[in-house]
């Protein structure tokens, strides 16, 4: 679905943002997440459709929905990340539960369960998870066998169990995947079938707001037509055809949460006076806690925008990019919370001050949606593949474009950023001519690699575009200044560990130095203190102590 | 229009101080989007090379026949709508400012009074600076009704052609002065804190964007220049006993069906027992420092031993310490007390623009940074909350041996 | 009833920021939002709308193109109709113009019998547009209202007076500047309403499409000129004490008799 107009995206932001000022102070947050409690009534007024109706989001306007696209959900999970990620997460499960209708639906059900979702706000849970399979999802143990009445198939019986289930034991309805005799299917299940029940409320180390549960079906009846599709065989497809987007969301909570616990740490910066001046003051400081996770979560803003874009114009899939766009945004978002902490010192070990919280919170993003290790095999094997067909041209004509960029716009490190993308070539070139990728950790940090250097390039891309979108809080100059420090960081982190990744498994390559570059690499890296010092006050400046 | 000349070096500095985004580099120049600009001119301000210029209209016109500076006097409005209330405070601060800019511009000091009875006006104010008062009799005039009001002094002003007319930026003021202003299509300028003379004109100062700003306006091209002055910035100057000014009286016919408007009834609030904050002497005002609305009963405290008055800040109101009616700053009340005294008030711009005025302002706060200092005269890093008991004892007892 | 609410898209001014160097707004970053008080005073329109069967309301803002996010957010809030008085040559309007075009956008919707604005916007705090549209369209004005009824033609308001209230009766058409109750929660419009009010009628008019003669606008019609803008200024030399507490309140009262406040 194409995005909404960006006023109207912008209102229904205002509207979640003065929902939580009044409703989710901090306050109510510490009690809920002390006693790890769902705040349930909060999420009945936030799918209020009178009130606020957040689920409708994902609903196209037909079914009575407001027809959000992937940039309007992005958006608005980012806005929720910041308030909870508990609630963001019991949020996002409705939005993940109504996938596999939104995807493989038959007419008939998208107007029964659709409109059902909407009018009778209810909550939704997705439930593919077991005790024994994660993202794993070929070891299904859940079997949903026919149920015939009057030699017609009148429907299906379901058990087995399922394992941390985001509004397990809240949620209204919930989409099953099970194994039927044709293969995995998703099954529409409602709350208070027989057989059907939700464990115990899991107590987690974060995201205590968010109910996970587990759930048992012990011959669970499910009629026919809740058969998502209408065909059995096709979960494991409908579940795929949407984790570009579903991991898009997660990045989007990175990336939110993220943010927070980072504005955090620059507001109190500002405020605190050590050795005659405040901290943000030091390079000791704001060069470590403040700059790098600032340079870092736009350049995954400019990630996860791109990729929006291009799923909202139509393109299907992109599993590769969501991947690349979670992997970065959740682990950026989650080394920025672990050193809000160290920037707010003994303050930061406290439950009164919000980072503690939102350093718990955020850990569940490098895990759930699958694991960051999942992101890396799973951005390895994509791109491998696109090496492999295009004989090592995909990453040199994205170098090209760089060499390109640089002569409309020499401010954004597109001249470091092309070098990085050769140093990536050359080392995936000696991998495939050393079948170095039968080690499994060759692979894994390849996969990390390329993700550096796809979001560098993309940010590269972003701080030289005419226009900025109506995200970026920071002027110009700010903005190309993180760039180039994404791509000078992204290209010293290429050309040191894909050189020492190639080396440590194989002799040394012929002309393999040469073609890494690190030299070239290392000389462009001038100017990077300053650079730093430049985004250091812009941050102070647009982040002012309250 | 807001014009960029060649001498532009495409420094930027313009395009990133625009507040309203209209500014922008095309090749290595700036250029500006007047559907976005609204003039404002911070642009100006910030060119280092003078490139950016705002072209006005400069037709002069002949205005040598406006002379005179004229301060409309305000009645306090009572309960009893047939009864007429004194003069209030901000019309003694309006002469005693406008006398300055009188003297400065050579021109006489005139109170325009539009009441149902004189009650000695041309003595009343004749001590506060006045040369003349020109005097409206009518029993139509008792109770304020905008169009009434509007009508006469329009009547007045086109009669005897003032340069500079001066409102106090209250209720009334601000009801009043903007449909006259509209009527004669001169300029006018709210919620004035400073005025002055420069080049015959008057030039009006006036915080913007919240207080966070302050800007210089001048009405160069229409007459008379018109104001409505902040009240409790402008000092009132000691009275002149004995000085009286010229009463003249003007005969106005008013019409009774011009009174579209009816007061029906109205009430005035007699302060809950406590002083109030703007006439008082002294202030003693707590913010979010105070942590609690139990600890905040420190400052009553002190408050209740000095006979001051009791002030807050808008976190304090915020958090529910004190009630809104004590607020001190843009959004609530501008005083102008002898002494201030800040307890845990950090001092945000929106605070400081409502207490700036004080004569002396002492400050107690643990931050050394605290903004609030840069605005007192003595600044005390300190917990407040151990300052007050002690001194409200010292001073207890203090003024008990006195 | 027909009523027409003026609003405001200003920056939100408790975030402005100054440059500390050159003195200067630092607009990067800074929301816009709809002027609060007018946000009140349409959720006053909106109340009788409600109340009274058969009133419509209609918004109006004058502004750059992006103000049209106001004017949207009037009609997700439940106002009928929008329209955005755009134009380049309102550029530098002050308070008289402004009056002037607003006024003339007014008389070509027509047939207006309530027209309501927010006391002031708080971005220029003038209060003076309001009465100025009056002083423009020849109506009487009920300024620094905080509620009114309507019965039929008549209208009985509360108001605001320097100490106290009042309570006027007057006859549509009229004019109300509406100042805020203390600790209003602004009402905020849920995403259907958001989603609905995109497809509501909204138009945009120049300058020409409301026959608003050149000469009153922009800086050319504007009586009134910037003629320079700065930092508010620091006047006090401070003395800072680094004391204990016992110490400090001795100071305080050794301070306060030196400047004869007692003795």
């Amino acid at each position: 679905m194409p995005s909404l107009d960006s006023i109207s995206r912008n209102l229904m932001l205002d509207s979640l943002r003065a929902y939580a000022r009044k409703k989710i102070t901090y306050d109510y947050i510490r009690e809920k997440d002390a006693a790890n409690e769902c705040p349930l009534e909060v999420l009945r007024e936030m799918y209020d459709t009178d009130k606020l109706g957040v689920h409708l989001l994902m609903i196209p306007a037909e079914y009575g929905g407001v027809s959000g696209g992937t940039y309007d959900i992005y958006r608005i999970c980012e806005q929720l990340a910041r308030i909870d990620l508990g609630i963001a997460t019991s949020v996002f499960a409705t939005f993940l539960g109504t996938d596999p209708l939104n995807v493989g639906g038959t007419e008939q059900q998208k107007e029964k369960w659709l409109k059902r979702i909407a009018k009778e706000r209810l909550m939704v849970a997705y439930a593919a998870t077991e005790p024994d399979a994660g993202s794993d999802l070929v070891n299904l143990k859940t079997r949903a066998e026919h149920v015939i009445k009057n030699g017609k198939l009148a429907g299906y019986s379901i058990t087995g169990a399922k394992q941390w289930i985001s509004n397990g034991g809240i949620a209204d309805l919930y989409t099953v995947l099970a194994m039927a005799p044709g293969g995995p299917s998703w099954f529409l299940v409602e709350k208070g079938y027989e057989g059907f029940s939700p464990n115990h409320h899991e107590d987690k180390h974060g995201i205590r707001l968010s109910n996970t549960s587990g759930l048992s079906l012990d011959n669970v009846f499910v009629p026919v037509e809740n058969l998502i599709g209408g065909e059995e065989g096709k979960g494991l497809l409908q579940a795929q055809a949407v984790f570009g987007y579903t991991r898009l969301m997660v990045a989007a909570f990175g990336l939110g949460a993220g943010w927070e616990a980072l504005e955090n740490a620059i507001r109190y910066s500002q405020q605190r006076i050590q050795a005659g001046g405040p901290l943000c003051d030091k390079q000791g400081y704001s060069h470590k806690f403040l700059v790098p996770h600032a340079a870092n979560l736009e350049a995954a803003r400019s990630y996860i925008e791109y990729v929006a874009g291009r799923l909202d114009s139509g393109e299907h899939g992109l599993q590769t990019e969501g991947a690349i766009a979670k992997y970065w945004a959740t682990e950026s978002g989650n080394k920025a919370a672990e050193d809000a902490i160290q920037a707010l010192g003994g303050y930061g070990y406290t439950r009164d001050f919000p980072v503690e919280k939102i350093k718990r919170d955020i850990k569940i993003t490098c895990i759930y949606e699958g694991t960051s290790e999942v992101m890396e095999m799973t951005i390895y094997r994509g791109r491998w593949q696109e090496h492999l067909k295009t004989r090592g041209g995909f990453y040199m004509s994205m170098a090209e474009e760089m060499e390109n960029l640089v002569k409309t716009n020499p401010n954004v490190g597109a001249d470091v950023c092309a070098l990085s993308l050769r140093a990536l070539t050359a080392v995936l070139e000696e991998c495939r001519i050393n079948k170095l990728t039968r080690h499994q950790h060759v692979t894994f940090k390849l996969g990390s690699l390329i993700a550096a250097n796809e979001i560098a390039w993309s940010f590269c891309r972003t701080a030289a575009s005419e226009k900025y979108s109506e995200t970026v809080k920071f002027d110009r100059k700010t903005y190309e200044t993180m760039a180039r420090v994404n791509a000078k960081n992204t290209a010293l982190k290429t050309a040191i560990e894909g050189a020492s990744l190639v080396l440590s498994a194989a002799d040394e390559p012929a002309g393999f130095s040469e073609k890494i570059n690190a030299k070239e690499i290392e000389k462009r890296q001038k100017g990077l203190l300053a650079d730093m010092d430049f985004i250091a006050a812009a941050l102070k400046q647009a982040f002012k102590a309250r | 229009m807001l014009e960029i000349s060649a001498k532009c070096i495409g420094c930027t500095k313009c395009v990133a101080v625009c507040p309203f985004g209209a500014l922008s580099m095309s090749g290595k120049k700036a250029v500006v989007n007047m559907s976005a600009c609204t003039l404002c001119g911070a642009c100006v301000q910030v060119c280092p090379v003078e490139a950016i210029s705002i072209k006005r209209d400069t037709a002069s016109k002949d205005f040598s026949a406006y002379k005179g500076v004229w301060v409309f006097v305000e009645l306090e409005d009572s309960e009893d709508l047939s009864a007429e209330g004194p003069v209030r405070k901000v019309s003694f601060e309006l002469l005693s400012e406008g006398r300055k800019i009188a003297d400065a511009l050579k021109e006489e000091l005139c109170a325009v009074v539009l009441a149902g009875k004189n009650r000695n006006y041309e003595r009343e104010l004749g001590e506060y600076g006045a040369d003349k008062v020109y005097f409206c009799e009518n029993p139509e005039f008792t109770v304020y009704n905008t169009d009434i009001y509007s009508a006469a002094v329009c009547a007045l002003i086109n009669k005897h052609k003032p340069s500079v007319v001066l409102f106090g930026a209250t209720v009334k003021g601000r009801d009043l002065a903007p449909r006259i202003a509209s009527a004669l299509y001169v300029g006018l300028t709210a919620d004035c804190t400073a005025l002055s003379v420069r080049d015959g004109l008057l030039v009006q100062s006036r915080p913007a964007f919240g207080g966070n700003i302050m800007a210089d306006i001048l009405s160069p091209n229409s007459r008379p220049q018109m104001a409505t002055v902040r009240p409790n910035v402008m000092k009132v100057s000691p009275a002149q006993s004995g000085r009286i000014a010229i009463l003249v009286r003007e005969d106005l016919k008013i019409d009774k069906n011009m009174r579209r408007v009816k007061v029906l009834r109205r009430k005035i609030d007699r302060g809950s027992g406590s002083m109030k904050i703007e006439n008082a002497n002294i202030i003693v005002s707590g913010g979010r420092g105070m942590k609690t609305k139990e600890k905040f009963k420190l400052i009553e405290e002190l408050a209740s031993v000095l006979g001051a008055a009791v002030g807050a800040s808008r976190a304090a109101v915020d958090l529910g310490f004190k009630e809104k009616s004590h607020q001190v700053g843009q959004s609530g009340v501008t005083v102008s007390p002898r002494l201030y005294m800040a307890f845990g008030i950090s001092g945000a711009v929106q605070h400081l623009v409502g207490m700036k005025n004080s004569d002396i302002v002492i400050a107690v706060n643990k931050d050394p940074n605290a903004m609030i200092f840069g605005a007192a005269k003595y600044a005390f890093v300190a917990d407040a909350h151990q300052v007050l008991p002690k001194l409200s004892e010292l001073l207890a007892k203090g003024l008990k041996r006195g | 009833m027909k009523i027409i609410v003026c609003i405001k898209q200003v920056p939100d001014t408790t975030e402005v920021k100054i440059n500390p160097e050159t003195g200067t707004l630092i607009r990067t970053g800074v929301p816009s939002i709809l002027n609060p008080y007018d946000h009140f005073a349409l959720e006053s329109a909106l109340d009788l709308k409600k109340k009274h069967p058969g009133f419509s309301v209609t918004v109006i803002s004058m502004g750059p193109p992006q103000a049209k996010a106001v004017v949207q957010l009037a009609l997700a809030l439940g106002a009928d109709e929008g329209v955005l008085l755009s134009d380049a040559a309102f550029a530098g309007s002050d308070t008289w113009a402004t009056s002037y075009a607003l006024s003339m956008a007014i008389k070509k919707i027509g047939k207006a019998d309530i027209i309501m604005c927010g006391m002031q916007a708080i971005d220029g705090d003038t209060a003076q547009v309001g009465p100025g549209i009056a002083q423009q369209l020849g109506l009487p004005q009920v300024t620094f209202c905080e509620h009114m009824e309507i019965e039929g033609k008549t209208i009985i308001a509360e108001r605001h007076i320097d100490g106290g209230s009042e309570t006027v009766e007057l006859r549509a058409p009229a004019l109300f500047t509406m100042i805020m109750p203390k600790d209003h929660p602004q009402a905020y419009p849920s995403f259907t309403q958001i989603y609905s009010a995109s497809k509501k009628k909204f138009h945009v008019w120049s300058a020409q499409d409301v026959e608003a003669q050149s000469h009153y606008l922009g800086l050319k019609g504007s009586p009134t000129q910037v003629s320079k803008i700065y930092p508010p200024k620091k006047e006090t030399e401070t003395q800072v004490f680094n004391l204990s507490a016992a110490a400090a309140a001795e100071k305080i009262v050794e301070i306060m008799k030196k400047e004869g406040f007692i003795k």
